[in-house]
């Protein structure tokens, strides 16, 4: 229950209602304060002070003044009459509560309508600025675009000047050339009479003292100083080669570093791609990492292929077959080992296999068959089957004509066909 | 106008004198042709000097500038460099080729530098893996090598006659990269300062006749940029061991204009007028341009 505030005093004229309201000790902000044209309300809690005004009053222009523990009120009246008292006293509970709803739903409206025509105040704030600073901007703009067409004008006119000046220029030397000329023809017939009484300087190899002493006569336009300007220039550089490395690049395409991360990826797909598949291989778990990669594996061959230990090259080269069965190279190196550890049909049988995985015949595995066809044909040719062989020796010249040892081979066996045929 | 029978990729008047002023083209055959543009039809020299489109071409010796034979160079797809004189017919007097069995990557541009007298000469040149190589005419041998991780589409020096001052490459990826030619460290070779402008490829650089620190670059997104680099208060210090190190300096852009939706790809300046220039590009446009208030840079 609040605890309700009657101490108040009032007095009132004919426009106005001043009421003054003591609210001892306590702390009183606009927000206590409450009222609409009809009703006022003061609540501090707990404690109440309320008013049903006996006639309507302005409440915009009406104020409440929070002094020293009291409120002072001043209530513009809407109609200008004196009031019989300050609240309206013969009413009833429902007519109150009627009246002090209304009141807030009042007051309610009130508060929107005004939030509304903030905000459209506000709009209008905006757009006015908005147009400003647009205006701004434009001036600026077109004070810049002035200064660059003025800028442009000048220049303009100062090429034509220049292109002008250049004209007339030219047409002056043209006439003081024609004039010169004339002079110049005299001068320079005396002096090539002259240089030919000289011993003749060669072009090779120019003495840079000879050159020196026609430098003396001035270069002038016309055409006989050609002749004399040539002799002065130094003779041509001998030929030479600087040999040059590159960067190494596995792409044909130009380096950009954005795609490098692609680019490694890529690779260390292709890399990836090239080991092992079958994993499951139960021998296979034994092995290092590195054993599992058949280019290891390779290069291991190759090594113990050059130390001559070609069975140990053989058993890499196996293994490295099983991991990968589609490097040519290794079976075109187990060939070599096997015409090397004379188990000529194994090396025939590996040749073949590299040839098959060689297709199709490209520049790039021109080398690699031009091996695998002189391997073949040496392990027919050891084997006695003089025909086969000659034939592989003959593609291999094919496909590389310049390999002399091949055509030497090759014309040997052909002899020896000819001598097994002549017996028979 | 002139049409030949196979389209020509570059040209220069480098080579030659002011009076005869033959033009030096390099085509996509390999061919490597000096024209005299008042009788155009017969080639007044003519080689095939590679085997693949020479892709740039330069010229040094000519039109009054430097001293020495004029001599041409060219660099093409099949990986080697050339240098030639015209009056020494189909070889060439430098031949920088990759050595036997080894892969060749394209050389996209050459330039020439370092021609203060008769006997120097350097020729830079740039290839698509991002190697920079200069070669040295006079010992002929490979002073200086350097990859700058994309590929170089642009390689000019400030001044082609003068003892080597700076060397600005481009390259893909919308970098350029500034050397400081004046000093060479033993392992480090020349400073560098780099730049990334343009977003995308950096075709050509050019430096303004009259003014070396000024150069202007364009790009594969139509546009121009002017920079200007500048020097920093010490060109070359000491290392560690007490070796000579260069110092680079610093570029800042000056001005950038967008002309074209299209890679501009080719520049040059004038001579004779101050700020004028032409550029060519990819949408079938010549422009020529002038550039205002190089005086007060």
């Amino acid at each position: 229950m609040p605890v309700w505030l009657r101490e108040h005093r009032w007095r009132q004229t004919a426009d106005a209602v001043y009421l003054s309201l003591p609210v001892r000790g306590l702390r009183v902000t606009p927000a206590n304060i409450f009222c609409t044209d009809r009703y006022l309300k003061v609540s501090i809690p707990p404690f109440l002070f309320e008013a049903i005004l006996y006639a309507a009053i302005d409440d915009t222009n009406s104020t409440a003044k929070i002094g020293n523990g009291i409120i002072f009120f001043t209530l513009y009246k809407k109609e200008a009459a004196m009031w019989d008292s300050l609240t309206l006293v013969n009413a009833n509970k429902e007519k109150l509560q009627y009246l002090r709803e209304n009141a807030v739903l009042k007051a309610h409206e009130k508060a929107k309508e005004e939030a509304e025509a903030k905000k459209v105040t506000k709009q209008e704030h905006r757009k006015c600025a908005l147009e400003a600073t647009m205006k701004l901007e434009e001036a600026e703009r077109k004070r810049i675009e002035d200064l660059k067409e003025t800028e442009r004008q000048k220049v303009t006119k100062e090429l034509e000047l220049w292109k002008k000046q250049q004209e007339d220029a030219e047409k002056q030397k043209r006439v003081q050339k024609e004039g010169e000329l004339d002079q110049e023809v005299e001068q320079l017939k005396e002096k090539k009479k002259e240089k030919m009484n000289k011993t003749r300087i060669p072009n090779e190899g120019a003495s840079k003292t000879g050159l020196k002493a026609t430098k003396g006569c001035h270069g002038s336009h016309s055409m006989f100083s050609e002749n004399l300007k040539e002799e002065q220039l130094p003779a041509p550089r001998s030929a030479a080669t600087i040999k040059i490395n590159f960067t190494s690049r596995v792409f044909p395409t130009a380096l950009r570093e954005s795609r490098v991360a692609e680019e490694e990826e890529w690779l260390r797909k292709q890399a990836e791609a090239r080991r092992t598949l079958s994993a499951d291989l139960s021998e296979l778990e034994d092995l290092k990492e590195e054993e599992k990669n058949p280019d290891w594996l390779k290069d291991k061959g190759n090594k113990m292929f050059a130390m001559g230990n070609y069975l140990a090259a053989v058993n890499a080269y196996n293994l490295a077959v099983r991991l990968n069965s589609k490097l040519p190279l290794l079976y075109l190196n187990r060939a070599a080992c096997h015409l090397k550890l004379r188990n000529l049909h194994k090396a025939i049988e590996d040749s073949s296999k590299a040839l098959e995985l060689l297709t199709p015949p490209v520049p790039d595995n021109e080398n690699a068959r031009v091996k695998a066809y002189v391997r073949r044909g040496t392990a027919f040719c050891q084997l006695e089957l003089y025909t086969e062989g000659l034939q592989d020796y003959e593609a291999a010249l094919k496909i590389d004509p310049k390999r002399k040892t091949v055509e030497k081979d090759a014309e040997k066996i052909r002899h020896l066909i000819q001598g097994t045929m002549q017996d028979s | 106008k002139i049409e030949k029978a196979k389209p020509l990729k570059c040209g220069t008047f480098g080579a030659t004198s002011l009076q005869q002023r033959y033009f030096a083209t390099g085509d996509f055959g390999g061919n490597l042709n000096i024209w005299n543009l008042e009788a155009p039809e017969i080639p007044v020299y003519s080689v095939k000097g590679h085997k693949e489109i020479i892709n740039s071409i330069d010229g040094v010796g000519g039109l009054g500038i430097g001293e020495g034979a004029p001599e041409i160079v060219t660099g093409s797809r099949d990986g080697t460099v050339k240098v030639w004189d015209p009056r020494q017919k189909d070889t060439p007097v430098a031949n920088m080729e990759p050595v036997q069995g080894e892969s060749k990557r394209d050389c996209w541009t050459v330039a020439f530098g370092n021609a203060y007298n008769q006997e120097e000469r350097v020729v830079c040149a740039g290839y698509d893996n991002g190697d920079i190589k200069l070669f040295d005419l006079k010992t002929m041998s490979l002073r200086w090598e350097t990859n700058i991780k994309n590929g170089v589409c642009s390689v000019e020096f400030d001044r082609k006659d003068v003892n080597m001052n700076k060397l600005v490459a481009t390259s893909l990826e919308g970098k350029f990269h500034v050397f400081d030619m004046r000093t060479q460290h033993p392992t480090k070779g020349f400073a560098s300062v780099s730049e990334k402008a343009q977003k995308s490829t950096i075709w050509q650089v050019r430096h303004l006749p009259q003014n070396r620190d000024i150069f202007m670059t364009s790009g594969g997104a139509g546009s121009l940029n002017l920079w200007k680099y500048e020097y920093p208060a010490q060109r070359s210090k000491k290392d560690s061991e007490g070796a000579e190190m260069g110092v680079a300096g610093s570029v800042s852009l000056l001005q950038n204009v967008t002309l074209s939706t299209q890679p501009i790809s080719s520049l040059d300046w004038s001579p004779d007028k101050k700020g004028l220039c032409v550029c060519g590009a990819f949408d079938q446009t010549v422009r020529v341009l002038i550039v205002t208030k190089l005086n007060k840079v």
